[in-house]
């Protein structure tokens, strides 16, 4: 008789508390279960009531990695009811804000996060003696894109300088300058982390699932276009509800979601699956040098794709910063008049799309709040990749089975404290 | 001994020249200034105006009412490292000096009053290296004021005017500048970099003109004559327009922090992380921000609003004006812009208090030996060669300066002891100079430094830095009786005069010595009391409050003490130190003995920081207690109205 | 020996502990030269509670989390509480508005009964707290400050004063001259005035200051156009707590 139990409570190196339970006798599975335990915020509670000035800052308070994936859907979301059309020139400096929290998003999950498990450690700590010149040069890019982010918004975690209809405050051409040489001297850094990966042994599992992501035609999209489904037409963000579908499970306070499927995945793997046509050449390069063409379909390798998306992001951001060299910065006047209505906001913030949903009255205050979290949305999908690995690993040492189902879980860089958000006020 | 302060008018330029140059010569000024040193100016900003650093001439205002913040801030920046230290058995400390070249355009002339202030503040006594070094390397083109800002009142302080203290000094009559030379720098630029020509009699009746018309749109008024303001702010100490008109104060600090003549400043030590190095760091810090007048027991001097706003209007009115001999308030009207409650303006108070005259206070300002050179901040190594336990919270420290010399104290002054990365503290010398080789710290454990000394043993090196201080009147008491007043740990300053006495016994009279505990267990020095007691030429009395098991002696407060001393009034000088409360009841015991004010000697306690009258912090109305103090006699402290 | 730190949350965004993260590589491995890190649970699988300082982020709000904040300031020698939710309450007692009931029956329905929730506050009501460090998020130099000087056994030297002193010193122009309004008069300083430096006015996240003068604050809100319901609403986004307490 065999008996495997597995209980890790909580998982560690995601962000927020989640539990993994299996229970299994015989190769018989009695119990496999990825629990969210989160304590719930009650964010769409609380901005209840808020002036629209007010509600993009408590919004980006939902995450402290992707504030600004939070901060911008929330501001996209109150421009669309008060039918207010960004300048080009904040679109452009929100897109280079959005590459910098990619950054720093990717290389904190990819090095920090991700790559202690196969490295055979339990944190980024001891590779500090190991691989030295990997643990400076991923604190190097974290600070690249902090500096970026502060450039752009005063601060990265809880960006300070955005505001409804634009930006308060511009940045320093100079300061852009200097940032773009070390955007560009950042490829090496990324190159080495390339090299180290081509030589990590990514387990190999396949569920193919459903994929949704934003989609433009005209770019890779994170902060603007429609949804798309790989198994569906796409829509407008508008009718987001229609595709996430939330219910409530009992082992979770965060809600689940699915469309065509019994579940669906968001995040950098659904964004590779759906746009590949979207990233630059060199990005298009690494994910040959690597070995993964679109579609994928393997959760593993959702880390693989974060670092082909830092590949683009760079690009990216380079052009981005090109641009504003070229054209100058200008002072916008910011005018906002509130207006009555419903919005909604999409993003893809790092691990996924990102919605926020709200409705305004006259005065500019929040009547009826909404947001829906990518990692929300993947939940459901990570409980049935679990249903169908574990089945395949019951024959390992159970501390095999316990890293591999930790290492499923950490490859979606959850972010749990965002999805226990709670949802759907009807308040009046 | 006072410096000649002569940095920008050259001895020889008795008379200053006056010059026209055209509008195209200044922007050639301008552009070649910038080709050759940092430049800084005045430039618009969201609808005001601030000194900033200037890439062209085009960046520059001229024509503006007021900066948010004075160009002060270039000789005395809001935050600056004075000293680079390394912790370890060696004080290694190396003064950071500032030496960018700097010229600063656009500083009108109230402002150029300001800067007049700060040297006589910074560089006659105690001449402060890093202003100096500042100051050296700035250069002045100022710009006479013709649009001055709603609430500005320079006129009334007679500061709308400037004859000295500036490289350069421009008035805008139109189509060209009259241009007065204030220093050799400054002929030295225009011949470099401008065309001059003579001005002519329009030119002179333009600018006068100009001046004049600029009177007119001055809307303020002062309604006394401006030398009236100290005596009109001393007759209204006790006015209750204080309180009225500080109800509403938000304790800010922005009127402090915005203003010219404000130049109070607080040290802290930043230590970097591998502990072995760091900076001591000075920023501005105000009489108004709460924590100003706190010391480490938690005690605040100044802890209501009403009194903050007090001293800073008597400040600006009286104290620097007596102190350093120049108004205090220059009238440009930035705590005015700046204070949202709108109570800040000097003028509008003084106006509120116009009152008939009073006879005017003298002075209190004694002249210090100046410390030269660039060690004013930075320690002496001493190692520590005794530690001895005195008391539950209290032990005595002996140490020996590294370098062999004597600390050179006179009995009552105190160092400030320097913990690199924690911070300073002022602690009192207990150890009389008669006993030479090394010197005593007798030391309560209250706070952060304090704690830091009392963890440290046998070997462990210190910063020192002093003495400071008056020091008790040991002079005066040659020849005369003396009767000494200790109460509790008032007993570790005043031991350094005992022994001094005690050392030199023939110098003096009768010597009486009363002491009081709180209870047996907590008396310190306890051989030192007995050896006392011991000796026939000293007539030795001591009480504690309460008694414990084996205690034989007096019970009772230390004035029950007093009644058992007989003394001669007009002969005996009597030398209290103890904690707040007990001077008053000592104060009425011998004043009901017939004891004079000027000899009855107390050493009074204040936050202390600096050590050589910079910061502020150890203010008493006008006086500061690390300079003047802090042995005041009773006659003293009577003018002192804050030190009861 | 280097002491053993530990970094802990609870209803939080995680926000804090990631500022250290965000320090810069010399900074971090200065720091770790320093301390021993034995619990992060967001960077490091191996945990453990043998620590002598816990850095705690996050406020509580739900009863579980007291007997685990209890076990913390138990084990913990020094408990430093990081960030305007553990320090104050944060963003998180904006909800502590409405009753608790209403609030789960609005977001869980008839499955509210499997849910918790208590009105969140600061972790020092539940527990005696040693050091702050404010923000939201806090600065990574103000978190170096405060550990360096616990690690001296010296009180960090953290201002009493309100933000505009530090607005002045940074040079900004005051936003109640640009027509704006701003908490900046009765908020402790500390941070910079970095919020009004970006161009924006300060919300207040670091707390008030000891005695701050909220009547006159208040005046002047109002005298520059707030009526006195918007006026407390500014307040509510980070000081709700002390305002539910009052």
């Amino acid at each position: 008789m065999t008996q495997i139990e597995v209980n890790v409570h909580y998982v560690t190196r995601i962000e927020g508390h989640g539990n993994l339970v299996l229970s299994a006798k015989d190769g018989k599975i009695e119990k496999l279960l990825w629990e969210v335990p989160e304590s719930p915020r009650f964010f769409e509670a609380m901005l209840i009531g808020r002036h629209y000035d007010d509600v993009h800052h408590i919004a980006s308070r939902i995450c402290g990695i992707c504030s600004i994936a939070h901060t911008t859907a929330s501001i996209q979301a109150t421009e669309a009811v008060f039918g207010i059309q960004p300048s080009e020139q904040t679109i452009i400096l929100r897109k280079l804000l959005y590459d910098a929290e990619m950054l720093e998003s990717h290389v904190l999950h990819t090095l920090f996060l991700a790559a202690p498990d196969f490295l055979g450690v339990d944190s980024v700590i001891p590779l500090a003696s190991t691989h030295k010149d990997v643990v400076v040069l991923a604190l190097r890019l974290k600070r690249l894109a902090y500096n970026l982010a502060e450039a752009l918004a005063g601060r990265k975690t809880h960006p300070l300088s955005c505001q409804v209809g634009g930006f308060a405050k511009l940045p320093d051409l100079n300061e852009l300058k200097a940032l773009r040489k070390r955007l560009v001297d950042a490829y090496t850094d990324l190159d080495i982390v390339l090299g180290l990966f081509k030589t990590l042994k990514i387990p190999d599992f396949v569920r193919q699932t459903e994929y949704i992501a934003l989609h433009d035609a005209k770019e890779y999209a994170f902060i603007s276009g429609q949804i798309a489904s790989s198994d569906a037409p796409a829509v407008s963000i508008n009718d987001y509800l229609g595709v996430t579908n939330e219910f409530c499970v009992p082992q979770s306070s965060a809600k689940y979601t699915k469309n065509k499927r019994d579940a669906y995945m968001v995040g950098a793997l659904a964004r590779f699956n759906l746009n590949f046509k979207q990233l630059s050449p060199r990005a298009k390069k690494v994910a040959k040098e690597l070995g993964i063409s679109a579609p994928c379909y393997n959760p593993y390798m959702i880390t693989v794709a974060q670092l082909i998306e830092t590949y683009h992001v760079l690009d990216d951001s380079i052009g981005l910063i090109d641009q504003i060299l070229q054209k100058g910065l200008k002072e916008e006047p910011n005018k906002v008049k509130a207006k009555a209505g419903r919005g909604v906001g999409a993003v893809e913030a790092p691990r996924g799309i990102l919605f926020h949903e709200y409705t305004y009255d006259d005065k500019g205050l929040i009547t009826k709040a909404n947001c829906i979290i990518p990692t929300n949305q993947n939940h459901n999908n990570i409980q049935k990749d679990l249903e169908a690995l574990v089945p395949k690993i019951l024959d390992k040492p159970q501390e095999e089975i316990r890293l591999m189902m930790e290492m499923l879980v950490r490859a979606y860089d959850p972010c749990v404290s965002c999805s226990t958000h709670s949802l759907n006020v009807t308040f009046k | 001994m006072k410096h000649d302060v002569t940095l920008t008018v050259d001895p020889k330029v008795t008379v200053k020249k006056t010059v026209v140059i055209s509008k195209k010569s200044f922007k050639s000024v301008v552009e070649n200034l910038i080709k050759n040193m940092e430049v800084v100016g005045v430039k618009a900003k969201q609808g005001k105006f601030v000194f900033d650093r200037i890439s062209t001439f085009d960046e520059l205002s001229m024509d503006y009412d007021v900066t948010v913040i004075p160009p002060t801030k270039y000789v005395l920046p809001a935050k600056e490292t004075i000293l680079k230290f390394s912790t370890g058995d060696s004080i290694k400390a190396e003064p950071i000096l500032e030496n960018t070249q700097r010229a600063i355009i656009g500083v009108h002339p109230y402002d150029i009053r300001a800067i007049e202030l700060l040297d006589e503040v910074f560089m006659a006594a105690n001449p402060d290296p890093n202003y100096i070094a500042r100051r050296q390397n700035s250069i002045i083109i100022g710009m006479d004021c013709l649009h001055p800002s709603p609430k500005s009142f320079s006129p009334c302080m007679g500061t709308n005017v400037a004859e000295n203290g500036f490289d350069l000094l421009l008035t805008d009559i139109g189509n060209r500048y009259v241009v007065v030379i204030g220093s050799n720098k400054g002929a030295e630029i225009l011949e470099k970099y401008a065309q001059t020509t003579k001005p002519t009699s329009e030119d002179i009746s333009k600018q006068k003109l100009l001046r004049d018309e600029t009177l007119e749109k001055c809307k303020q008024k002062l309604n006394c004559p401006k030398e009236r303001i100290p005596k009109l702010l001393e007759e209204s100490y006790d006015d209750p327009f204080w309180e009225k008109r500080a109800s509403t104060c938000l304790s800010c600090g922005s009127c402090v922090m915005v203003c010219p003549t404000c130049f109070c400043f607080d040290v802290q030590d930043d230590i970097s992380l591998n502990m072995k190095n760091g900076e001591r760091i000075r920023q501005w810090d105000g009489c108004m921000l709460v924590d100003f007048a706190k010391v480490a027991t938690g005690e605040n001097f100044r802890h209501d609003k009403t009194s903050r706003f007090h001293h800073r209007i008597f400040r600006k009115g009286k104290y620097i004006l007596e102190r350093y001999g120049k108004m205090g308030c220059v009238g440009c009207g930035r705590c005015a812009n700046a204070c949202l409650a709108e109570i800040a303006s000097p003028v509008e108070c003084f106006n509120a208090l116009d009152e008939s005259n009073r006879a005017r206070q003298a002075a209190v300002r004694a002249l210090r030996e100046p410390i030269l050179g660039s060690e004013l901040y930075a320690p002496r190594a001493a190692e520590l060669v005794r530690v001895d336990k005195l008391g539950p919270k209290e032990k005595v420290f002996e140490f020996k300066f590294k370098d062999g010399k004597e600390l050179g104290q006179r009995p009552g002054q105190f160092v400030e002891l320097s913990i690199f990365g924690i911070g300073e503290a002022p602690i009192s010398v207990t150890s009389s100079p008669t006993r030479q080789g090394s010197f005593e710290l007798a030391i309560r454990n209250v706070g952060s430094v304090t704690n830091t000394i009392h963890n440290m043993e046998k070997g462990a090196v210190v910063g020192i830095r002093g003495p400071f201080g008056n020091g008790f009147p040991v002079n005066a008491m040659t020849g005369k009786d003396i009767l000494f007043i200790a109460g509790g740990i008032g007993l570790f300053p005043l031991r350094s005069l005992i022994q001094y006495v005690v050392d030199k016994r023939s110098s003096f009279g009768k010597v009486m010595v009363l002491f009081g505990a709180t209870s047996p267990s907590v008396r310190m020095f306890v051989d030192e009391l007995e050896a006392w007691k011991k000796r026939p030429d000293i007539e030795f009395h001591e009480t504690v409050d309460r008694a414990e098991k084996d205690w034989t002696g007096n019970v009772g407060v230390i004035t029950t003490l007093i009644p058992k001393v007989q003394f001669e009034p007009k002969k005996t000088v009597a030398v209290i130190v103890g904690p707040p409360i007990m001077y008053r009841f000592v104060i009425n015991e011998l004043k009901k003995r017939d004891m004079a004010d000027e000899n009855i000697v107390m050493s009074l306690e204040r936050r202390m920081k600096c050590g050589v009258g910079k910061c502020g912090h150890c203010q008493i109305n006008g006086v500061y207690v690390c300079q003047e103090g802090p042995v005041f006699t009773l006659a003293q402290l009577r003018s002192l109205r804050e030190a009861v | 020996m280097k002491p053993k730190i530990a970094f802990l949350e609870f209803t939080s965004c995680e926000g804090c502990q990631l500022e250290v993260l965000n320090l810069t590589a010399e900074e971090l491995l200065d720091l770790l030269g320093d301390v021993e890190i034995v619990n992060f649970r967001e960077a490091i699988t191996n945990r453990s509670d043998d620590y002598v300082i816990a850095f705690v982020e996050g406020s509580i709000s739900r009863e579980s989390e007291i007997p685990r904040l209890q076990k913390i300031r138990e084990q913990a020698k020094i408990v430093v509480a990081i960030g305007a939710c553990a320090c104050i309450g944060g963003v998180n007692c904006l909800k502590n508005h409405m009753p608790m009931e209403q609030v789960l029956r609005i977001v869980y329905g008839d499955a509210a009964k499997y849910y918790d929730t208590i009105p969140a506050r600061p972790i020092n009501a539940v527990i005696p707290v040693d050091y702050y460090i404010r923000g939201c998020p806090p600065l990574t130099s103000e978190f170096l400050k405060v550990t360096k000087s616990l690690l001296l056994g010296k009180k960090p030297e953290i201002p009493a004063y309100p933000v505009c002193a530090e607005c002045k010193m940074a040079g900004n122009i005051c936003v109640f001259e640009l027509g704006k309004t701003c908490l900046g008069p009765v908020t402790r300083a500390g941070c910079g005035a970095i919020c009004v430096t970006g161009g924006r006015h300060c919300w207040g996240c670091r707390g008030l200051v000891d005695e701050p003068n909220i009547n006159s604050e208040q005046e002047i809100l109002k005298k520059y156009g707030l009526s006195t319901e918007q006026v407390v609403d500014k307040f509510k986004i980070y000081n709700s707590y002390s305002e539910v307490k009052k």
